[in-house]
């Protein structure tokens, strides 16, 4: 195991924490160990965007903190979003406390929350002040690791433009933060787990390692539009409901000293900036040993057991299902697509994307200069084919399961053609995953198109199940779910490509047909003889 | 009891509740040296309630546990260095290899790093999984995970061990060394508490059985003793008469023909 440098440097305090009466090398040692498997955890930031590469042993943390580090660079632009340090400032601690919290939540949960520290230290003779330590100081390496990685550009980059006392402020305020979000993390899992299960803080902590991918990406969108920002002039100035918006407090410190604000506002924030996090973390602690108990209940993992089969939903499953195998199929795709965790965190960014994509693009033909009048009487409305562009890439993911072995299932059941499986899996994606995402478009660009274009969307509709059914072709037969997310290689993302290179060509097709007269009405007719059969050859293996 | 073996645990009046629930009630038990016992009940009477108490994880229970002698709510975590402890549900550090996480637990006991690696790979490699020494352990099959567990609770020798149904996962050979190793542990004065729902092992291992139901203690002694009062022939069936358990015809019954069942 490796002497981490990080350690070296606590070996410095170690007086300090034999003061404490702390066992300084078991804890040293625990630490140790956490941090060592923290480098083989693969986080929620990596395992996005990278395919679930090969395990080498890379420290795997140390890697998502160049990703971390690039995000932080969103930081820098808004730095010069005009003179007023307490609007800019608190834009930048909206963003940096919204990072810091949903990576905390989304890869450092599993730690805060590993039910084997009980069984694996609890039971052998450590106090539980040197059990405690080991946990803080984890989290504590944890949180300025990310933290320094987030913000160090920035820093630098507002050291120089703005002088070192605005340094020092930064690194003051970051740290202010950093305790107010892990006091505030630690209480909301304690709220969680006081009133339901661990089942559902697991729900939740999945939600949100979805919305911090989802984010993510956005932000490189964003990203690249924030320095049309900066000629924004802000101004900005403080209010009673400011007291709810915790990055605000950060802000006023700046806007004190900096800018020599002298409202009570002003003075009010910086108090709560000092005093919260210290408040909010004193609770924490005195709660502490209640939460551990509160633990326990992660390691039950029965949570109490809901069945509720919607009617409506089982009867669109025997309506769209032509066997019974089939039937069988279409509700097992649908209940893992539904509850999976691993799964949705892959595929669930991707429909957030698929919504989003058309109106990006209707958003470049606006700012392109068109005007809002002949958008919408023109044909823009086919830019919601760009909601098409996640099928391939979602289609691809359907073959891996965290659960992976469970496939023998297909082979040891007496099923005639593997064909039934992805009928009943492609049918529950188009139902389940696809068909949400397009109504929402639909009703959207229905609006803002007018009815005339429901011809139109209905043809989106049957290109869509067709080049489902093609997007199938990538699997080679693969059988869905039957696959461990480990053996996802980088050359997933480029076999999507060709198949991702067919959209603008049906859009092609379709926007060259509303040239012609009747065209549409024509193309959704072939389209209606032609989608059973592609259904019907398309998927035989 | 003068030269007689000396006590090293004893439970009195070790009572539990979870929430209105009572698992644990009024339990008291002595455990001396060198037994081996054979902790059995249904699921959910209380057997691994006690043994949380026993190791320290539960801490919320009226009564009173002795370990050593020790009331262990006021002696602190020491008596732990002489526990050895394999739990149910293969918990551990799966990212580790096996020597990182014997080296790691055996320093928790209090072993030095060179010692305790020293000592992990003899053990290893009696188990034949010299090998894999340097593999994580989340390579490992149930039964590799199984026996790097039973490392780690002999690595520091301990007095006591208590076993969660330590041979899960374990194949025919590695179980009957497993068994002689428990015998001649116990030859040496160390006490062995053996929990597990395989009572044919239970049956030929223990020295001493204990029946928990509904979190009493409800049958205490050796096999031979169990047997002429319970006037049944084996354990299984002394269980079942115990715990009031005589419907499995029935049961089995339904079972069946339900199974056989054409149509609803």
């Amino acid at each position: 195991m490796k002497n981490y440098q990080t350690l070296k440097i606590l070996d410095l305090f170690r007086k300090l924490f034999e003061g404490f009466e702390i066992d300084y090398p078991t804890m040293r040692r625990m630490i140790q160990v956490k941090l060592t498997m923290d480098g083989r955890r693969p986080t929620t930031i990596m395992s996005q965007n990278m395919g679930g590469e090969k395990k080498k042993d890379a420290n795997q943390f140390l890697k998502s903190l160049w990703f971390y580090a690039f995000i932080g660079l969103t930081l820098i632009p808004i730095l010069f979003i005009g003179d007023n340090f307490m609007f800019k400032m608190s834009l930048i601690f909206g963003v940096l406390m919204f990072l810091i919290m949903t990576a905390m939540i989304s890869d450092f949960s599993s730690v805060l929350l590993d039910v084997r520290d009980q069984t694996v230290i609890g039971t052998r003779p450590v106090d539980s002040r040197t059990i405690s330590a080991a946990r803080a100081i984890h989290v504590t390496i944890y949180l300025l690791f990310l933290t320094a990685a987030i913000v160090v550009v920035p820093l630098i980059v507002g050291v120089v433009q703005f002088g070192v006392i605005f340094g020092l402020l930064f690194v003051v305020t970051v740290l202010f933060s950093d305790l107010f979000i892990v006091a505030i993390t630690a209480l909301l899992y304690y709220v969680i787990l006081k009133f339901f299960g661990g089942e559902r803080l697991r729900d939740i902590i999945n939600y949100v390692q979805i919305g911090l991918s989802f984010t993510i990406v956005v932000g490189y969108q964003v990203l690249a539009r924030a320095f049309e920002f900066q000629g924004i002039e802000a101004s900005f100035e403080p209010a009673w409901w400011n007291i709810f918006l915790p990055p605000v407090w950060f802000g006023a410190p700046f806007a004190v000293i900096l800018n020599g604000a002298s409202g009570v506002y002003d003075y009010l924030f910086i108090a709560l900036a000092l005093l919260i996090p210290i408040l909010a973390l004193w609770i924490y602690l005195s709660l502490l040993p209640t939460f551990e108990k509160n633990l326990l209940k992660l390691m039950d993992q029965s949570g109490p057991s809901k069945k509720k089969t919607k009617k409506g939903i089982s009867r669109l499953a025997t309506l769209l299902t032509t066997s019974k195998e089939e039937h069988a199929f279409y509700q097992f795709a649908e209940r893992m697509l539904k509850n999976e965790r691993d799964l949705k965190l892959k595929i669930y960014p991707s429909l957030g994307f698929a919504i989003i994509f058309p109106f990006v693009f209707l958003y470049n033909g606006y700012s392109a200069g068109q005007s809002f009048e002949s958008i919408t009487s023109g044909r823009m409305y086919l830019t919601i084919y760009a909601s098409m562009m996640m099928i391939p890439g979602i289609v691809i993911m359907l073959q891996y399961s965290s659960k992976s072995k469970g496939s023998w299932i297909y082979h040891v059941t007496p099923i005639k053609h593997y064909g039934v499986i992805i009928k009943g899996t492609l049918k529950a994606f188009l139902t389940r995953l696809f068909a949400p995402v397009f109504i929402v478009i639909s009703i959207l660009y229905g609006l803002l198109f007018g009815i005339r274009i429901i011809p139109d969307l209905l043809i989106v509709l049957l290109i869509a199940i067709i080049y489902s059914v093609i997007c199938f072709r990538i699997l080679k037969g693969t059988l869905p779910f039957s696959q461990p997310f480990e053996s996802a290689g980088q050359s997933d993302g480029w076999k999507t490509i060709p198949f991702a290179l067919l959209i603008p060509v049906f859009g092609g097709i379709h926007f060259a047909l509303t040239y012609l007269p009747f065209g549409t009405w024509a193309y959704l007719f072939i389209l209606l003889l032609i989608v059973p059969l592609t259904w019907q050859k398309g998927l035989q293996r | 009891m003068n030269h007689g073996p000396s006590k090293v645990l004893s439970l009195k009046g070790l009572t539990k509740w979870y929430g209105e629930k009572l698992v644990l009630d009024h339990i008291d038990l002595d455990v001396y040296e060198g037994q081996i016992i054979g902790y059995i009940g249904p699921n959910g009477a209380g057997k691994s309630t006690t043994v949380k108490i026993m190791l320290g994880l539960e801490t919320s229970y009226s009564g009173e546990v002795e370990i050593f002698d020790q009331n262990i709510k006021k002696s602190g975590v020491a008596y732990k260095k002489r526990i050895g402890y394999v739990p149910e549900a293969a918990d551990l550090y799966d990212s580790l290899t096996a020597r990182e996480y014997l080296t790691f637990t055996g320093e928790l006991y209090g072993l030095t790093a060179d010692a305790a690696d020293y000592k992990a790979r003899l053990l290893m490699s009696v188990f034949e999984l010299e090998e894999v020494y340097d593999a994580r352990i989340s390579s490992y099959s149930k039964g590799m995970k199984q026996k790097v567990l039973l490392i780690s609770s002999l690595l520091h020798n301990p007095d006591i061990l208590f076993l969660d149904e330590p041979i899960n996962g374990l194949d025919a050979n590695s179980v009957m060394v497993f068994k002689e190793i428990l015998a001649q542990l116990a030859a040496q004065g160390k006490t062995i508490f053996y929990s597990s729902h395989i009572m044919e092992v239970v049956q030929k291992i223990s020295s001493r059985i204990l029946l928990l139901n509904d979190g009493k203690i409800v049958a205490d002694g050796s096999f031979e003793q169990l047997r002429e009062k319970n006037k049944e022939g084996s354990l299984e069936e002394i269980f079942n008469q115990l715990t009031g358990f005589n419907e499995h015809q029935h049961l089995a019954e339904d079972f069946v023909q339900i199974v056989q069942r054409e149509q609803l």
